[in-house]
């Protein structure tokens, strides 16, 4: 049941992207409402999927490789839906889903099964410490897919190229107000996360240190943006290479910490 | 012959031969009498705009044809034959539902067609009648069809909408931006008023005659400057239309590096139309400067014209639809006179029986007649409900215009040119009539 939520999510959530990649290979428009529904129903499997695993399992899919990165996947999924029902614009769907879908194809082959849990581990400190670290990590994601665009749109614009992305990417603004507004919120919840975990890790005398490390690099990565995007006015392309570039780090870290020091079946 | 158009448009006959066909809102009504007494038609109605003139005709004979001729040589001052075209029944709705959607338009998929179509049957009102008018409410409702189910009219097809098009792929919407114009000559116009349409809020005019710029800007409400002045507003402008007839360029490097260090990292759209090109092309290396010339934005229209290309088909599919529906209609109107003489006759029957029904009870209550009237009517309206409905859809779907017959032949009705010519309506019947025949 678990799996084959994971594979149906996964599924609709590339149904997403191949509907949103449509004017790219026909003449028609962006079927916006298709692209809303097939990630609406790739996000309703995915909670499917996790809640069948919450029950079984009794523990929420936070902690365990398969379980977080599941979670990771549908909170990209769902802050995707939430930034295209406020735009009413599918273009993202192009980088974002299929980074989702992947998420929960990572998950669904490391395996969906529950890990002994720490202290706590049921406790609301502990559950909102992993789940807006997640969502923080999510606004990430997104600050750096939105970075994408704009810079392969400005390239586009810049060599005077007219072809399908100049006409089928949104606009620079566009772009920039969602890789904005994303790592903002990135920020946000990355913080509070990091303050929830900090408090826990007080209140049960727990720490891990390859958590410390991969959260702290994460958290300067995406307040150095946020910094310089709020107070040092970074310009728009600035703040779209360092998305990505802070995207990529955390990505490299967490695999460098896991090579280092994570136990077998653990996310770190 | 139910439908006929008879025109002359940009693809048969050149400007000079067309420009004597145009026909004003003054003389509209004049120019339809005259079409009336040439060809016979019962309903007519003149499209004309810079690129064509069509007549279209309804309730004509054959004849209408020649006398639509004669009326277009009577014009031009020569004879028609080698300009002009025409197109009958469904070809006509088809031609027009074409024409409304801008697919038979010089640009392809232009917009403003659909407007000069919807004035033309509104001037021409006096003159047409149901089959016209409902050829032109359903050419306008295919025209938005096709806008709205097809791509036909996106992406700009002219190089001031182009202009528009890549300021807003940069600044998303132009709403409340600002914009300086260099230049105040005719093509500065043009994309003053496109960026104004936009919601640009200040709009700077930058000219080497004060005069000229004062008298531009005061008509978009804008600000006059002299090109020398402008210079340093350009750190609070997003985008700068350069536009004038100087030979060589006015923008240089120098002016957009100052003005950039004070902007800060704000994004410059710059689009030059003018020929020569007024900004130098280094100046495209800066960063954070988008700078267009007038062989992008012809390249943007190209890219948009070829794109909307690729829609014709899903056009034509619902312009197919829409003519199979329209003379679906058409196909109807062969039952309306058998129903209502069948109703007539029907009605005179009752009104006999009753009557005599009456006179053998003379002792009834006011009310009891009533009652009996109402009885009467009721049951007469219950048994030609049914065949009313299916003489109509039989006639509608083109297939069961026997039906019809078979209909005037069991109720004793005489031929549709009889009851056409009593009732005075249209006889969409005859031509079609065979045609559905053969294909029976």
């Amino acid at each position: 049941m678990i799996a084959i939520a994971h594979f149906i999510a996964t599924t609709f959530y590339l149904g997403a992207a191949a509907l949103a990649a449509a004017p790219f290979a026909r003449p028609v428009r962006a079927p916006v409402r298709g692209v809303l529904a097939a990630l609406a129903l790739g996000v309703l499997a995915h909670a499917i999927g996790l809640t069948a695993f919450a029950r079984s399992a009794g523990q929420a899919p936070l902690t365990g490789l398969g379980p977080a990165l599941s979670f990771a996947g549908i909170a990209l999924a769902v802050t995707l839906l939430f930034v295209e029902l406020v735009a009413r614009e599918v273009s993202l769907t192009l980088v974002t889903a299929p980074l989702a879908a992947l998420l929960a194809v990572v998950a669904n082959l490391a395996g969906l099964v529950p890990q002994v849990e720490p202290p706590g581990g049921q406790g609301p400190w502990f559950v909102a410490h992993i789940a807006l670290s997640f969502v923080g990590l999510a606004g990430l994601a997104t600050a750096a897919a939105a970075g994408t665009m704009y810079l392969v749109q400005r390239r586009e614009l810049r060599s005077r190229r007219f072809g399908s992305i100049f006409r089928l990417f949104p606009p620079l603004a566009t772009l920039d107000r969602v890789n904005h507004v994303a790592i903002l919120a990135g920020w946000i919840g990355l913080t509070l996360g990091i303050l929830l975990g900090l408090a826990y890790s007080l209140t049960f005398h727990q720490s891990n240190m390859p958590q410390v490390v991969w959260a702290l690099g994460a958290w300067s990565g995406v307040t150095a943006i946020a910094l310089g995007r709020v107070s040092r006015g970074w310009e728009a392309r600035r703040a779209a290479v360092a998305s990505n570039a802070a995207f990529a780090a955390v990505i490299i870290l967490w695999l460098a910490v896991r090579f280092v020091a994570s136990q077998p079946g653990k996310f770190l | 012959m139910t439908l006929t158009v008879v025109g002359v448009s940009h693809r048969t006959a050149s400007l000079d031969v067309r420009e004597r066909l145009v026909i004003g809102p003054s003389e509209l009504s004049r120019a339809l009498a005259e079409a009336a007494e040439a060809t016979g038609a019962r309903e007519a109605v003149f499209v004309s705009t810079c690129i064509r003139t069509e007549l279209y005709l309804a309730g004509a004979g054959d004849e209408s044809v020649a006398g639509a001729m004669a009326l277009i040589g009577k014009r031009i001052g020569e004879s028609a034959e080698p300009y002009a075209y025409v197109r009958r029944d469904r070809e006509a709705a088809a031609h027009l539902f074409r024409v409304a959607s801008g697919l038979d338009s010089m640009i392809l998929g232009e917009a403003q067609i659909q407007g000069q179509v919807r004035d033309a049957w509104e001037l021409g009102r006096s003159a047409s009648g149901t089959l016209l008018n409902r050829l032109f409410q359903s050419a306008l409702g295919v025209a938005s069809r096709v806008r709205t189910e097809t791509a036909l009219g996106r992406g700009a097809a002219s190089v001031s909408s182009a202009a528009v098009q890549l300021a807003k792929q940069i600044f998303g919407s132009l709403n409340g931006r600002r914009a300086m114009v260099l230049g105040a000559g005719e093509m500065a116009e043009l994309a003053l008023e496109c960026l104004t349409s936009e919601g640009v809020r200040a709009a700077i005019v930058a000219n080497r005659t004060h005069e000229r710029a004062k008298e531009l800007a005061a008509r978009y409400g804008a600000t006059a400057m002299h090109v020398d002045e402008c210079w340093a507003q350009l750190a609070d402008v997003d985008v700068l239309l350069c536009s004038t007839a100087a030979p060589h360029p006015v923008v240089r490097i120098a002016h957009l590096e100052a003005a950039l260090a004070r902007r800060g990292h704000r994004p410059l759209c710059i689009l030059d139309i003018a020929l020569p090109r007024d900004v130098e092309p280094e100046v495209r290396e800066l960063s954070n400067v988008f700078l267009y010339d007038l062989d992008d934005l012809r390249a943007v229209v190209a890219a948009n014209i070829e794109r909307r290309r690729e829609h014709l088909p899903s056009a034509e599919q619902v312009i197919a639809e829409e003519v199979e529906r329209y003379w679906q209609w058409v196909a109807g109107l062969h039952a309306v006179p058998v129903v209502t003489e069948v109703r007539a006759a029907a009605e005179r029957m009752r009104q006999r029986e009753v009557a005599q029904l009456l006179r053998k009870m003379p002792n009834l209550a006011p009310a009891e007649r009533e009652a009996i009237e109402q009885l009467s009517r009721a049951l007469m309206n219950k048994f030609l409900h049914e065949p009313s409905v299916r003489l109509r859809a039989a006639a509608a779907n083109g297939r069961g215009l026997a039906v019809v017959d078979a209909a005037r032949y069991l109720f004793g009705i005489g031929a549709p040119e009889a009851a056409s010519e009593a009732t005075g309506e249209a006889d969409p019947a005859a031509p079609d009539h065979h045609e559905s025949t053969d294909e029976r």
